[in-house]
């Protein structure tokens, strides 16, 4: 056949190709030039004091943004008066906080774009044996908490305020169960047996005003360190409130949830930090703007998206 | 003694004396001026030989990669610190069991330090402890930039052909125990003052380097995505999958952090070793040093 004389054979091809590929990856023997010295000298004097000029904008820049507290272990003696000249530069305290939330800012607003309603997160086949950390920030509310509970609903196309008891939220929604990971900002995660009802059906039967973006997630029973009331409130957009794996759990490792872990009725969003998952809700108001979020107030992520 | 009219003439010789001596100093000053710039002159239109070593962007790309790695290092040990990935278990002024609060306590003791602090290795080589939210913002700052940095270095390798230098290649095994070899007998050989000839360098590096300047980038992709896998681990759930789970993530990240800050040392120590040209290279791009002429 004359046909096939004109197409060597595919091994060949292929290792053509490679000889190719070698001979472009191939180093270039070294080029050198000719110039003359005091052109050398010219060239090198202004980029070496360009790289001085970079370092002391660097170092400049390095003081600004670093955290008081390491500003006065590292430099006990002089840290007030280096304080002093970066300010006369503009580089002052607030300016630095304004600039630092601005990149907590685009750095949720690139959380933003990842997430999808769609993409569903990990879930495992089965929990971490260990017992899950009790991470409450002040005291874990007694049990005084449960008498009397009812979620409380605002915000909502009716018009009306609604107050469900957990009776009634576990009789009227089905019961969805998973396993996901709970990732605390801190760093330590786990994967946890989760049970409750989707908050997206929480949505339908009750659903919010139009126009409503946000839901302001409220616990009114949290305590501070010493056992004073301090609500804890997170604010969650309503793409990630209606996410399928988004619950209003109810049970945890197949038991009802303790008081330790949120009982009677918990946020457990994995693709959310754990300080948005909030324990023992109590309200939720849809609103139109974005909530105060108890972290965020606190120096944290707005978005906390995972 | 002489009249006035004979101290008036001796002094106006002295003056004119003078002034001639002066003229004359004057003119060999300014002859000997204009030698130097002459010579000055001269020496600047000597024409050199020089080798382009680094492209621009690569060495921009890799000053900004020290500077923010030292940002990184403070910033994500100081978050490291509210929840350790190695831990033993609890022991008395260690309740988390971190090792690296262990290690303080080791660094201490030469400096006074008592068995009892907990914070001294985050006080000194951390953005400090109590610090999350702060080290967070720092962290996220630095590491977009450390992106962007990363992007610049290849756009230099690139633009420049340096990724040439940098591939592996079949001697490479040889030519490295060679290296080591010679490493290794560097200072014996200093002291008996026996003569250690460098071992021939075919490229511009040689396989150690080419080594070391191959696996770093690529442990810089590694820190990068295992940030990503521990940061979005819900909408990247495929990246954190790549590290089995969200602390086999942490612990990547982690060795990537010691591999790039250990690479350091021996990185600075041959730098200073080979001396000038070499960091000098780094600053302005260019070497005096061409092949075949002998090698510090």
């Amino acid at each position: 056949m004359p046909e096939r004389a004109k197409h060597p054979p595919l091994g060949a091809r292929l290792a053509g190709a490679l000889r190719r590929a070698a001979e472009a990856a191939a180093e270039r023997p070294e080029a050198s030039r000719e110039t003359t010295r005091g052109a050398l000298a010219k060239r090198s004097r202004r980029d070496f004091l360009l790289f001085g000029a970079s370092v002391v904008a660097t170092a400049m820049a390095g003081w600004w943004l670093l955290p008081e507290r390491t500003k006065r272990t590292w430099f006990p003696g002089t840290a007030d008066r280096l304080d002093t000249l970066a300010a006369r530069v503009g580089l002052t305290r607030m300016q630095r906080e304004a600039q630092l939330n601005r990149v907590l800012t685009f750095d949720d607003d690139v959380a933003e774009a990842l997430y999808s309603h769609h993409r569903q997160v990990r879930t495992y086949d089965r929990p971490d044996p260990r017992p899950l950390r009790n991470n409450y920030h002040g005291r874990t509310p007694g049990p005084e908490s449960l008498a009397g509970w009812r979620l409380n609903l605002s915000g909502l196309a009716s018009g009306r305020r609604e107050s469900l008891a957990i009776d009634e939220l576990r009789a009227r929604f089905t019961r969805h169960d998973m396993n996901t990971r709970l990732v605390c900002v801190e760093g330590w995660s786990h994967v946890v047996a989760w049970g409750g009802i989707r908050f997206a059906d929480l949505l339908a039967a009750y659903p919010p005003a139009s126009g409503m973006r946000w839901a302001a997630l409220r616990s009114n029973v949290g305590l501070d360190g010493a056992g004073n009331p301090e609500p804890y409130y997170v604010s969650i957009d309503l793409e990630t409130a209606r996410h399928p794996q988004a619950l209003l759990a109810t049970h945890h490792g197949g038991a009802p949830l303790t008081l330790a872990h949120g009982a009677p009725l918990r946020l457990v969003a994995p693709m959310k930090l754990g300080l948005k998952n909030i324990k023992a809700i109590t309200d939720i108001a849809y609103t139109e703007a974005e909530p105060a979020d108890y972290w965020n107030e606190r120096g944290y992520s707005k978005y906390d998206g995972l | 003694m002489p009249t006035e009219h004979e101290t008036k003439a001796s002094s106006d010789e002295q003056r004119r004396a003078s002034a001639a001596a002066r003229a004359e100093r004057a003119a060999r000053a300014r002859a000997a001026t204009q030698a130097a710039r002459a010579a000055r002159a001269a020496r600047a239109a000597e024409p050199v030989r020089v080798v382009p070593k680094h492209e621009g962007l690569v060495r921009t790309a890799h000053w900004a990669h020290l500077a923010l790695l030292i940002g990184l290092i403070l910033s994500g040990l100081a978050i490291y610190w509210a929840a350790p990935v190695f831990r033993h278990a609890p022991s008395p002024g260690n309740p988390r069991g971190d090792y690296l609060v262990d290690a303080g306590r080791v660094l201490a003791s030469p400096f006074g330090g008592t068995g009892n602090m907990p914070n001294w290795f985050y006080d000194r080589f951390s953005a400090g402890p109590f610090q999350l939210a702060n080290a967070l913002r720092l962290h996220w700052l630095f590491a977009y930039l450390y992106m962007a940095c990363g992007a610049l270095y290849v756009a230099g390798l690139v633009r420049g052909g340096g990724w040439r230098a940098l591939l592996p290649r079949a001697t490479d095994p040889a030519e490295a125990l060679a290296m080591l070899r010679y490493y290794l007998g560097v200072i014996p050989h200093a002291l008996s003052r026996k003569p250690w000839p460098h071992p021939p360098v075919a490229g511009k590096y040689n396989a150690l380097q080419r080594g070391a300047y191959f696996t770093m980038p690529l442990v810089g992709a590694l820190v990068v995505l295992s940030g990503w896998a521990m940061h979005k681990p819900a909408m990247l759930g495929w990246l954190e999958r790549l590290f089995v789970n969200y602390d086999g993530a942490r612990i990547v990240h982690f060795t990537c952090m010691v591999i790039l800050g250990g690479f350091t040392i021996p990185h600075v120590i041959l730098v200073i070793a080979d001396g000038w040209d070499t960091f000098r290279g780094m600053v302005t791009g260019w070497s005096t040093r061409l092949k075949g002429t002998p090698h510090a």
